[in-house]
């Protein structure tokens, strides 16, 4: 049976604690041996029935504060014991349906969190997700699909958003947004990365439904297509480290070292790979890096990118 | 008085007359200014104060000489018409149509061509326009924003609540500016958008607000979008009928009137749980106003509006007519709604067009009629309460703040340039080199009179502040592009790093103005007095 997944998302010391976790249709689930077991986060909740997990945000103090916040159908859970116990915060009614959520990289400080809903625009909390405030003003889409949060936030304040008709940015931290000009008709997006080093080089990428994927290099002033011809048309997840700028295919992985000009390819043939949904980076090691993939029959599966079989597809 | 005066009479006379006028209003200039004193029209009331060269302006009705008076109102009527299309840049665009033109007649009496001189500083105005554009950067974020609403209000607390509220609505979002009660100020930041046009009958509201006022509140509603006058209770069962086929729990119906007997028909149907009906009146006052309001309805909840003027009738509704949105509220006076189901692309570029629309606008109750349009499709408002010490005061906050939020939005949609006249003066070099390009005499004179005109404001703004400007301008001309000087504390300054700011597109109306108007009146060589008809014939 089917059970898609979501959202994965690492704790920050995953190479020393091995914490992740992972929302499918049926929940959220945790594990504690770098993904190999899986045990439901809800238990507690004794749920009779099972409770879709679309959204996902581990706090970058995760180590020392080990909250953890889910987005479901209708509100917010979070948790301050590593997903053990969860508390509601319910957002306005008509109950809205969370479909990402993004973290302030200073959480520790601001308590900031948005959340990125179907139908309803963008949520913002600053009390570390107790309250909840609608922030919508500028945002004329309101499906927000995937959501994109400055590593320098505490000072520029920047949060991107993929919609329905394209990209909205905040610059004042989610309380006020405005269109990017971004190419209508390459829209939806529904997948947002910035770069680590966001601050000085200002890139981002946008991967789309059906256009392919699309590069900034001023803070989403401008955007130009990457690897038209060569690169799948879907990009269901983008995922950066220091080095590496990775996409996400239905049935694909690619892999660029030099932001996007030339490209290695690893296919996922085994048909337990099919439908290849989000992707994570687990942990980061010299050259290398290990990644979790989440498939919609709910598999989990991590690859060592220093694994052979990789080819070049593009120079 | 002579029906008719030539030559160098004329032109002298429009010189005094124009003199008058901007030696009036030129102590208003920088951040250091002076009030003038206008009495008033009513006997035993306190003179006005002003220190708004456009306003100044207005209120010289007509100088002695009759003359001088041409020249006089010459200006006036350029002033007040830059004051109602920029709202500032008055005074600075006075003294540079001042010194173009004293410059200009200068240049006249030894011999120079008034048509060839208008040419060459029409060319001249362009070179100025196009540097100030390259010159321009960006206004954004919160305090840059303040800083420059601080530049023009010289009211810190206001200024910082003027930044923070732009720096979230944006040059389009809709400010309200009210008095507020207390002395303080206070701002409220309101999600979604709401029309004037409240319930048609008070048997709707049954829910209570957070203030414990009455309203109606629906959640998931569909709505009917119109401007018709619904008399007969049969109008509406096509409507009910395609609510209901259409599986609509919450219905709203927007509508010029509904008769008693309709609205009857409405409440009738009210289920708690299962169906619920209410209406509200087509919001606008007149016909186009309603005309944009239902287009603007019917792209937010992607309905479609029925027109009665296209003679739309009821019976044909369908559901996809009805518009739908998330939540939806309305009290006696006003509805409004969240999180409409229209098509974004459909309204981003309908908000696109009407932005397009609110730029090229040349009227500003036009530009203004669209930015409160293109701030209700934004999704959100603000409200900035203004507080004073008593009645006088809160008016005069009010109106600085009303000036101060329009130049933010002319500084958000067009950028800045470095402000107390530095950027003007920085061009000084741009000219000095054309200058020694042209051979012709005309345009030398006229590079001359914009390298004079240019530095006019500067120098204005230090004298205005008690400061010699001559050993200031030099050092800041030897210092360069980024200095300017900070009346405030009598220093020079990098203007940018000293948040000393001016609005781009203020600046370059007013220099663009001053210099075209002033080269036109270079080249009026006669005045002409008419006399009224009936004064005519009473005094032949």
């Amino acid at each position: 049976m089917e059970d898609p997944v979501y959202a994965l998302r690492a704790s920050p010391a995953f190479a020393q604690d091995s914490i992740c976790f992972v929302a499918r249709q049926s929940g959220l689930y945790r594990s504690d041996n770098g993904g190999q077991d899986w045990q439901p986060a809800y238990a507690s909740l004794h749920l009779t029935d099972p409770l879709s997990t679309m959204a996902l945000a581990v706090s970058p103090d995760f180590a020392s504060d080990r909250c953890v916040f889910a987005g479901v159908y209708g509100g917010i859970l979070r948790s301050s014991d590593a997903g053990q116990s969860w508390q509601t915060a319910s957002l306005p009614t008509p109950p809205p349906m969370v479909s990402t959520l993004v973290i302030s990289p200073c959480f520790a400080l601001d308590g900031t969190l948005l959340a990125g809903t179907l139908e309803d625009g963008v949520f913002r909390s600053t009390d570390r997700g107790r309250y909840w405030q609608l922030c919508n003003f500028g945002l004329l889409d309101l499906n927000i699909i995937a959501m994109a949060i400055s590593p320098d936030f505490a000072h520029d304040e920047t949060i991107f958003a993929g919609t329905d008709s394209g990209i909205f940015c905040s610059t004042n931290g989610g309380r006020a947004w405005r269109e990017v000009d971004f190419p209508m008709e390459a829209a939806p997006v529904i997948s947002l990365a910035i770069s680590t080093g966001f601050t000085v080089d200002n890139k981002l990428y946008a991967g789309t439904e059906a256009a392919g994927l699309y590069h900034s290099t001023d803070r989403g002033q401008n955007w130009f297509s990457v690897g038209r011809d060569l690169l799948p048309m879907t990009i269901n997840s983008i995922a950066l480290s220091d080095a590496d700028l990775f996409i996400l295919a239905d049935d694909k992985l690619l892999r660029s070292y030099d932001h996007g000009y030339s490209w290695l390819i690893k296919h996922l043939e085994s048909t337990v790979w099919q439908g290849a949904m989000t992707l994570t980076i687990l942990d980061e090691f010299g050259d290398g890096a290990l990644l979790m993939v989440g498939l919609s029959s709910g598999e989990t599966p991590i690859l060592d990118i220093a694994e052979k079989g990789w080819q070049t597809i593009l120079n | 008085m002579q029906p008719i005066i030539f030559d160098s009479a004329a032109q002298l006379a429009i010189q005094r007359g124009v003199n008058q006028i901007v030696d009036a209003i030129r102590p208003t200039l920088g951040p250091c200014p002076r009030f003038v004193a206008v009495s008033s029209s009513l006997p035993g009331r306190m003179p006005e104060l002003l220190d708004n060269g456009g306003v100044i302006a207005r209120r010289i009705i007509e100088l002695p000489d009759p003359d001088e008076n041409m020249g006089a109102m010459l200006i006036r009527s350029f002033l007040w018409r830059l004051y109602a299309t920029s709202g500032d840049g008055t005074t600075t665009a006075a003294v540079i149509f001042q010194t173009v033109l004293n410059e200009g007649l200068r240049h006249l009496a030894s011999g120079g061509d008034p048509m060839r001189l208008r040419g060459y500083l029409d060319e001249g105005a362009q070179l100025i326009l196009n540097e100030l554009t390259r010159r321009t950067v960006p206004a954004q974020g919160r305090l840059l924003l303040a800083q420059i609403a601080e530049s023009i209000c010289y009211d810190p607390p206001l200024a910082t609540l003027l930044g923070e509220i732009f720096d979230v609505i944006g040059e389009f979002g809709r400010l309200e500016i009210r008095s507020g009660s207390g002395r303080d100020l206070e701002r409220e930041y309101v999600e979604g958008m709401y029309w004037s046009g409240g319930v048609l009958s008070r048997h709707f509201l049954t829910d209570q607000s957070d203030q414990e006022r009455s309203l109606a509140r629906l959640e998931d509603a569909a709505v009917l979008i119109s401007d018709l006058t619904i008399d007969d209770p049969a109008q509406l069962i096509p409507v009910l009928q395609t609510a209901f086929q259409a599986g609509v729990r919450s219905l709203v119906i927007v509508a010029r009137s509904l008769s008693d007997r309709a609205l009857s028909l409405l409440l009738a149907n009210y289920k708690p749980g299962v169906f619920r009906a209410i209406a509200v009146q087509t919001p606008g006052e007149n016909s186009i106003d309603q005309a944009e309001a239902m287009e603007d309805l019917a792209m937010l909840t992607g309905g479609q509006p029925f027109f009665s003027a296209a003679g739309m009738m009821l019976n044909s509704v369908q559901p996809v007519h009805l518009g739908f949105m998330r939540q939806v509220w309305a009290d006696r006076s006003f509805f409004g709604l969240k999180a409409g189901k229209g098509n974004p692309r459909e309204l981003r570029t309908h908000i696109g067009g009407l932005r397009t629309r609110a730029r090229n606008a040349t009227a500003q109750e036009e530009r203004r009629r669209l930015q409160i349009r293109i701030g209700k499709l934004l999704g959100g408002s603000a409200t900035l309460w203004i507080g004073g010490a008593n009645q006088n005061e809160i008016t005069a906050r009010k109106t600085v703040a009303e000036r101060s939020a329009e130049s933010l939005r002319g500084a958000l949609m067009e950028g800045l340039l470095p402000g107390s006249g530095a950027a003007l003066f920085s061009l000084k070099s741009v000219l000095d080199a054309k200058l020694a390009q042209s051979a012709d005499l005309d345009e030398r004179a006229a590079y001359r009179i914009l390298m004079r005109a240019v530095e006019a404001p500067m120098r204005t703004i230090i004298v205005n502040a008690g400061y010699e400007a001559a050993p200031i301008m030099a050092e800041i001309e030897r210092i360069g592009q980024c200095a300017g000087f900070d009346a405030r504390i009598g220093q020079t300054v990098d203007v940018g790093q000293a948040g000393i700011w001016d609005v781009a597109a203020v600046q370059k109306s007013a220099v663009q103005g001053a210099i075209t108007q002033a080269a036109l009146a270079l080249t009026i060589n006669a005045l002409v007095h008419t006399r009224h008809p009936v004064q005519a014939l009473m005094n032949p």
